[in-house]
């Protein structure tokens, strides 16, 4: 039987929304889960965005930096670099794409 | 932050590291890198334990394996070595079928596998027979030259024996193999490739052997080579001198070298013009010799009945006896060496 759940959805934009997460301000692993939650997506998983930002790092998409903190550990900060927002950039514009090519698809049925 | 979570966090880290233990040991230590901070955030925030708030660490490795990439992202190297065989494999067999549906038509069929799986028993006869033949040439220890009956020692009963016997196994072998286990499958497919190769290196020496026997068993050695003079007897055992040998075209016979060693008067020479040679050059050289009897030779043909026999008898047959009776009648150089 055919499903659609957000988990699955998140699946294929969780960089491009941990990207959009970074597009304005720097943060560490927790902070950008929070930030996500607190824009809606509540279904995301804490090894979903670890993992992700990992990946992304990998890829050449993002650059750290160490801060020391007073009241705990010392933090790694992710920033996007310049192939970072030009990766947000264009995936920002699939998924405008995409988006609008669904919300057309089930406007035209009376479902939205 | 205090012990209790330092203590859970690392108890935390440890149990996803073992739910990781697939990955190699850098990509692992690589991913898990900022783990232990990374919780250490999430523990800050203070609500419950982090299995309370973050599930099992073997569904936490699990969903940071999955968004991570690690599967089939970044794979361990013998996994990518069976990848890039996987790859050639597949490379190969995808031009394999390409072929098979090109070349089907040159046999009337829509692929040439079609055609080809016809000939199936047709191969498996053959693979008996060259069975047999390796089987034969390997028992006879190659003593033989390689025919086309498997020959044990020589023997035809033994060798159409054994082709029989070795064709109906491979026919048996042939039917069995279609559905045998991948394992003795490949076991047969290989030693049908050991046979495929001795049998075509056989193949070969057979037929460059065939080709040149033409050539090998010509003897170009001239039994006359040694040859140096020439003595004709008649049927008596009287030495013929003066006799001229022809062939069957009237060409005067060649042998020997016109030359006499006399061991007194050193060297003679004989030679007169070349058609006027005759035999023997050296009549003191001959092998046989009559005891001293030339007298009696020239007399009326009525005379050798009585005169003869006796002498004929002890000179004419037997090189070893006449030999010993021209010894004993003078002492003769029998080799001019």
């Amino acid at each position: 039987m055919l499903r659609v759940d957000t988990t699955q959805l998140l699946k294929g934009v969780l960089d491009l929304a941990v990207l959009a997460a970074l597009r304005d301000e720097d943060g560490y692993g927790y902070d950008i889960l929070r930030r996500l939650r607190a824009s809606g997506l509540e279904d995301v998983g804490d090894a979903s965005v670890y993992g992700t930002l990992r990946r992304l790092f990998n890829a050449g998409f993002l650059n750290t930096y160490v801060v020391p903190s007073d009241e705990g550990p010392h933090r790694k900060y992710y920033a996007l670099n310049a192939a970072g927002r030009a990766e947000l950039e264009r995936s920002g514009k699939i998924w405008h794409e995409f988006a609008s090519t669904m919300d057309d698809l089930l406007r035209e049925r009376g479902m939205a | 932050m205090n012990d209790t979570d330092t203590d859970q966090i690392t108890a935390y880290v440890e149990a996803v590291r073992a739910a990781l233990s697939g990955l190699p040991d850098a990509t692992r230590d690589e991913l898990l890198e900022d783990l232990p901070e990374h919780l250490a955030e999430v523990a800050a925030d203070d609500v419950g334990t982090l299995v309370d708030r973050l599930g099992p660490p073997s569904v936490y490795a699990a969903e940071l394996l999955a968004s991570a990439g690690y599967v089939g992202g970044f794979p361990d190297p013998p996994a990518a070595r069976t990848d890039h065989l996987a790859e050639i494999r597949e490379t190969t067999l995808r031009r394999l079928r390409i072929a098979d549906v090109k070349t089907g038509p040159l046999f009337g069929y829509e692929r040439a596998s079609d055609f080809l799986v016809l000939l199936r028993p047709a191969w498996w006869v053959l693979r008996g027979y060259l069975a047999a033949m390796v089987l034969a040439w390997t028992l006879d220890g190659g003593t033989q030259p390689v025919g086309l009956l498997p020959r044990i020692g020589g023997s035809e009963v033994v060798a159409i024996g054994l082709l029989a016997v070795s064709v109906w196994a491979s026919i048996w072998l042939g039917r069995r193999s279609l559905r045998l286990a991948p394992g003795p499958k490949y076991a047969l497919w290989a030693g049908t490739a050991v046979l495929v190769l001795v049998a075509m290196a056989g193949f070969l020496n057979a037929d460059s052997s065939t080709r040149n026997s033409y050539y090998t068993d010509v003897d170009y050695t001239d039994p006359y080579s040694h040859v140096q003079d020439v003595f004709v007897y008649d049927e008596q055992g009287r030495l013929i001198q003066g006799a001229r040998l022809f062939d069957q075209d009237g060409q005067p016979i060649r042998l020997g070298s016109p030359y006499c060693y006399d061991p007194t008067q050193e060297f003679s020479d004989a030679r007169p013009a070349p058609n006027e040679l005759t035999y023997p050059y050296c009549a003191e050289n001959a092998p046989f010799r009559m005891p001293r009897v030339e007298k009696v030779v020239p007399t009326p043909t009525d005379a050798p009945p009585t005169a003869e026999p006796s002498a004929g008898a002890s000179a004419a047959p037997g090189a070893e006896r006449s030999a010993d009776a021209s010894a004993s009648a003078r002492p003769v150089p029998s080799s001019s060496r």
